[in-house]
């Protein structure tokens, strides 16, 4: 129905939000949701400004009006995404820490990429930068609890924008190779396998696994090198948590392998992923 | 129909994701029994002053048994030397336990036709406060069983032993060997441990310093070590833990709140009108209203009862913590008395977690984390007196008309809060004297007040 698959991530996410606002009391504030929508927009507007990519009709503009859906709103779907996703994960001591994670997190888009694919996924990008700068964010790993119910809707709407975008096999190389280091882990201490259980049934990695690491813009372009790519991450992310004691293992992790695809790139070549394959549609991701 | 699929999909993900709704007091270590006298801790309180990678431990338990049997074993992450370890007054507990407390505020409310006036107390009622006392020791190394006494002291009245070990049963051994009856099943629990190259933190009561000690209670043992690890193992405490167990963790931070990772953190419910019977039995409203809420959350949450800067407190149950008793709770970044403090003077934020914890909820050790939400919260009831005289003038009579209303209110944001039955609350409800109130104003009650 929806022929672009980011048209669905905005609206799991913003379903994501809603539920976290009305049944997980999350310390957020709808101005810091209004802040991280507002900056990334107007970040992403200046971006395309400054790069001269601004799409050529206005939404008000004569030639615009009938023709449906204004087509320059596709370039605004990335820079929604990115909003949601800090608003779900990033915690904030006041709005205009938000602010500057929104910034960066659109600013790396336009400043780091190489042959058209960004180095690192928008929001993994904000949200480091906030945790970098002296202390006003944080991340709360416990936020969704263990929920199967919630799990499970992680799965479902996961499994649906993933499938959409054909990087499923990223999401599965990453809980599997993560489950089976863990489950080594869990077999070497001798926990009972409830330990496990708990373990992967966070409802923050499930998310994680289907909303971040699949983003197609960073991602390796052949699924050998995919496949590759997310058992480095479940690698890192299991060493920072259990040997350094991060609690935000992921995102460190996601953020140290991403730059990798460019070698990974280079070694296996693959189909490059667009958004929307019309080519008088803008394809920024 | 293909968008029908889609849609399909999302409608089960949102009811999915509505159905979740659904649903005492302990330790991070066992005790360990000399005798046979079952030991059940079912309440501990903790108090954890952590700021970068240092970590200053205060445990207290509502220790019931003989001294002499008391013996606590617990998992610390380094090795642990004298000047690490030493007791402290149970009254800091205490201390912070009244500060932090969830409360019932009073309100009285004025005579409708008579000159705006007000008073109002705090009360403050802890949810149930247990008291404190850890400790058990031994001696002989025996390499055989892989079990190194990596330093061996007396602090207080405890006889402390902090061991290494290379495998679980080569240490359960160890311990009964010297006189430390190990509950049933522990050694499977301290294998984990074992292969985290963690140590283990073993102290028992030296009965002689004891009796000399003057103390009725054994106090509160402190502990303190460097790790990057910022964890509570609450494993091995279910061991000898038949019930659901409730740990207060008081967490002091110079940053802000702390909350655990592993786990959700959620907020009790705060700030609800209650009926002002509850005065009198605001024990029983609490442990009710935890239950509730404990039950609704599908029994794996942490609660927040309370994370307010220890500078102040709005309305305070007690007063807050001097710098000394503060300081004696663990706070290490304060500055010592005739230092120069440049800059902002040192933060101390207090948390307060109540986790009720059992075995099939809490496969985990409770790990957590301090962050910079500087957020102030509490556990807060508001009671309001009506006022019963005589309704002398048209707002008086207004308020007589509204205050059914408002009483039947009340009742039911407790029967909400507690899952009592709302009709045997109606009836502790005080009886509005309706006797100045005309026709009119009945009939407009009959209209409006439901």
């Amino acid at each position: 129905m929806l022929q672009d698959a980011r048209l669905y991530q905005i609206s799991f996410l913003s379903l994501f939000l809603l539920l976290g606002f009305a049944t997980r009391d999350w310390t957020l504030h709808p101005v810091v949701v209004a802040t991280a929508l507002l900056t990334c927009c107007l970040s992403q507007w200046l971006g395309l400004y400054l790069v001269g990519q601004l799409p050529a009709q206005l939404p008000s503009s004569p030639e615009a009006k009938g023709q449906g859906l204004w087509p320059g709103w596709a370039a605004f779907f990335s820079p929604v995404i990115t909003a949601l996703g800090l608003a779900i994960l990033l915690r904030v001591d006041g709005a205009w820490m938000m602010a500057i994670a929104s910034v960066a997190a659109i600013a790396s888009k336009f400043l780091f990429r190489w042959r058209d694919k960004h180095l690192w996924n928008p929001s993994n990008f904000g949200i480091i930068a906030a945790l970098l700068l002296p202390g006003n964010a944080w991340v709360s790993p416990g936020q969704w609890g263990e929920s199967v119910w919630y799990v499970l809707m992680f799965l479902a709407c996961g499994g649906l924008v993933v499938r959409k975008v054909g990087r499923l096999d990223t999401t599965v190389a990453f809980l599997v190779s993560y489950g089976v280091l863990e489950a080594l882990r869990n077999l070497y201490l001798g926990w009972t396998w409830d330990v496990w259980g708990h373990r992967l049934g966070s409802g923050s990695l499930v998310m994680f696994s289907f909303f971040m690491i699949t983003d197609p813009r960073t991602i390796p372009d052949s699924w050998r090198a995919r496949v590759l790519w997310a058992f480095s991450i479940a690698v890192v992310t299991f060493g920072l948590r259990n040997f350094y004691f991060l609690n935000t293992a992921v995102f460190w992790a996601l953020f140290c392998i991403s730059p990798v695809t460019v070698l990974l790139d280079a070694l296996w070549q693959g189909d490059r992923f667009v958004w929307r394959r019309s080519p008088e549609l803008l394809e920024e991701g | 129909m293909k968008w029908l699929r889609y849609v399909v999909a999302m409608a089960i993900a949102v009811v999915l994701s509505l159905v979740i709704a659904p649903k005492a007091w302990a330790f991070c270590g066992f005790y360990v029994a000399k005798a046979d006298s079952k030991l059940y801790n079912q309440a501990s309180q903790v108090v954890i002053a952590r700021s970068g990678d240092r970590t200053v431990l205060t445990m207290a338990n509502d220790y019931q048994g003989e001294v002499k049997d008391f013996a606590m074993v617990v998992p610390v992450p380094t090795v642990i030397t004298e000047k690490d370890v030493r007791v402290t007054d149970l009254k800091i507990m205490e201390r912070l336990d009244a500060f932090s407390a969830p409360r019932l505020v009073e309100y009285f409310d004025p005579d409708p036709c008579a000159q705006p006036r007000f008073a109002e107390f705090d009360r403050l009622n802890g949810a149930p406060v247990p008291s404190a006392a850890p400790a058990p020791l031994a001696s002989r190394q025996k390499k055989d069983l892989g079990v190194t006494i990596e330093s061996k002291f007396s602090v207080g009245e405890y006889d402390i032993l902090i061991l290494s070990a290379k495998e679980s049963n080569g240490l359960e051994t160890w311990l009964q060997q010297n006189g430390y009856k190990t509950p049933k099943g522990a050694a499977p629990l301290l294998k984990p441990y074992i292969r985290q190259k963690m140590k283990f933190f073993v102290a028992k009561v030296n009965l002689d310093k004891f009796d000399s000690s003057g103390f009725s209670n054994l106090r509160p043992l402190q502990i303190s070590y460097a790790s990057p690890r910022f964890m509570l193992p609450i494993r091995l405490g279910m061991v000898n833990a038949k019930e659901a167990q409730d740990l207060i963790v008081y967490i002091l931070s110079p940053k802000g709140r702390a909350e655990v990772t592993n786990y959700r953190t959620v907020q009790v419910p705060s700030n609800t009108e209650v009926p002002e019977f509850v005065k009198s039995e605001f024990g029983d409203f609490y442990k009710s209203m935890f239950n509730t809420s404990y039950d609704k959350e599908d029994r794996r949450v942490a609660f927040l009862e309370h994370a307010w800067d220890m500078a102040g407190c709005d309305p305070c149950s007690a007063e807050p913590l001097s710098l000394e008793e503060q300081k004696q709770a663990g706070v290490f970044w304060l500055p010592q008395e005739n230092e120069q403090i440049r800059g902002e003077y040192p933060r101390v934020f207090l948390t307060r977690l109540h986790v009720r914890y059992t075995r099939d909820r809490f496969p985990e050790d409770l790990m957590f984390q301090s962050t910079n939400n500087q957020e102030s919260f509490q556990g807060r009831y508001v009671m309001n007196h009506p006022f019963m005289g005589e309704a002398k003038c048209d707002r008086g009579r207004q308020y007589k008309r509204e205050l059914p209303a408002r009483l039947e209110k009340e009742a039911q944001n407790l029967a909400k809060l507690t899952g009592w039955n709302i009709q045997d609350l109606r009836k502790k409800l005080p009886k509005v004297d309706l006797s100045g109130l005309t026709w009119l104003d009945r009939f407009r009650m009959g209209l409006f007040a439901r």
